[in-house]
């Protein structure tokens, strides 16, 4: 076979490696409908924490906001509510708002696992 | 038989491109496919749903912020929320978990159908009537640190213990040294329920429905009082408010023919025995079990 036409056929074949990236990647890119809580954006995130701080506040709870926290993902919930009062306070949120994540903290900072018979 | 020409352009261009195209497709689709890492709430699994509105509805029985509660739901983009609140609420139930647990989104459910947050369904201490007479400062600054998310959220039902707080920048007089009540009594929660009314309801669209209403004492709606119907080969329990749509104090119950149920109202104790249902015919001539509206409330 010619060279000219293996050279054709190399630029065929990355103008179809292209275009199918383009599709697979922009054009119709597979599209999560299922998704787990550990991958939501992290004003998402902080509100739903900021959501377990509140109730927390009514309950105190720890058991249960420990739970609810667990949803984030495999990370200690200390260390979840921890990111969520950072964010907290970089994004101006209220007092009182910062105020129950800080309970938060303090109540998964000093929380401890009951342990199973 | 023709021999392949390797000289064509399909050899050269077509198959190449397509090859090609195939392999793109399967390496953006399968070996390297779009992750998401900034997702948002609407995406979420329907377990994990359920459990986002489980805290959204907790966070609300704290704050009592309908507004911002309605705004979270929002954001599992759900096309009724309300329903969606009710039914879950009804399959915690169903699967045996405690109306202490299923409670929080059914007042939720309720408070969004009735568009205000209605009164905590625990018991709130009562503030002091008799709060110092002197001191206005504290009185002062904390008004002026709340006045600002006043105004943000003027839907908000204040905190009771405000308006008490406000009370001493009114000049204190002699006459008025014996505090009295100045809240409006509401029935307890105890307080038992009465039959008021049965109505037959001939309906052959729902046969046998066993409907329930119940009042309290201001012919408001009664959201989360217990039923308990029991027969001879069973028991049922449910409570009103799980169909915001059909009111808050709504509850029903199918009833089968020729059979005898009692009625128990949890709350206060009330007892309805032997209740069958009725008979009704069409305007056929067939007879069909018939309905039943119970109407029941506090004095």
């Amino acid at each position: 076979m010619p060279s000219s036409n293996l050279i054709k056929i190399a630029i065929a074949l990355i103008v179809g490696i292209v275009l199918g990236l383009m599709y697979g990647w922009v054009i119709d890119p597979i599209e999560y409908t299922d998704i787990t809580p550990n991958i939501l954006r992290e004003d998402y995130r902080t509100d739903y924490v900021l959501m377990v701080a509140e109730s927390y506040q009514h309950d105190f709870d720890s058991e249960a906001a420990a739970r609810r926290l667990a949803i984030l993902g495999s990370e200690s919930p200390a260390t979840i509510t921890a990111s969520a009062l950072e964010y907290a306070n970089r994004n101006d949120f209220t007092r009182d708002e910062i105020q129950a994540l800080q309970n938060l903290l303090t109540a998964m900072q000093t929380y401890q696992p009951m342990n199973n018979p | 038989m023709r021999r392949l020409n390797l000289n064509t352009p399909f050899l050269h261009l077509i198959l190449p491109l397509l090859t090609g195209l195939g392999l793109g497709l399967v390496y953006s689709w399968f070996i390297s496919p779009v992750t998401y890492v900034d997702a948002n709430p609407a995406l979420l699994r329907a377990d994990f749903k359920d459990q986002y509105r489980i805290v959204i509805a907790a966070a609300y029985a704290s704050t009592r912020d309908l507004a911002r509660a309605r705004a979270r739901l929002d954001l599992l983009g759900e096309t009724d929320p309300i329903a969606q609140l009710s039914a879950q609420a009804q399959r915690m139930l169903a699967a045996g978990e405690s109306f202490e647990q299923a409670r929080p989104l059914a007042q939720l459910a309720t408070d969004l159908s009735q568009g205000f947050a209605s009164a905590p369904s625990t018991d709130t201490p009562l503030p002091a009537f008799n709060t110092p007479e002197t001191n206005p400062t504290p009185t002062i600054t904390e008004t002026s640190e709340i006045e600002p998310e006043s105004l943000e959220e003027p839907t908000s039902t204040p905190p009771p213990t405000l308006s008490f707080d406000q009370t001493p920048l009114v000049p204190v007089t002699a006459e008025t040294s014996a505090p009295r009540p100045t809240f409006t009594p509401t029935p307890g929660p105890g307080a038992p329920f009465a039959l008021v009314g049965q109505e037959t309801v001939c309906d052959p669209a729902q046969p046998g429905l066993m409907q329930f209403m119940l009042l309290d004492s201001r012919h408001r709606q009664a959201a989360g009082v217990e039923i308990i119907v029991t027969w001879n080969q069973g028991e049922d329990r449910f409570f009103t408010g799980f169909k915001p749509e059909l009111g808050d104090g709504y509850a029903d119950f199918i009833m089968q023919a020729n059979t005898v149920y009692n009625i128990r109202i949890v709350t206060g104790g009330s007892y309805v025995p032997n209740v069958t249902a009725p008979s009704c015919v069409d305007p056929n001539g067939l007879s069909y079990i018939g309905g039943l509206l119970l109407t029941f409330q506090q004095p």
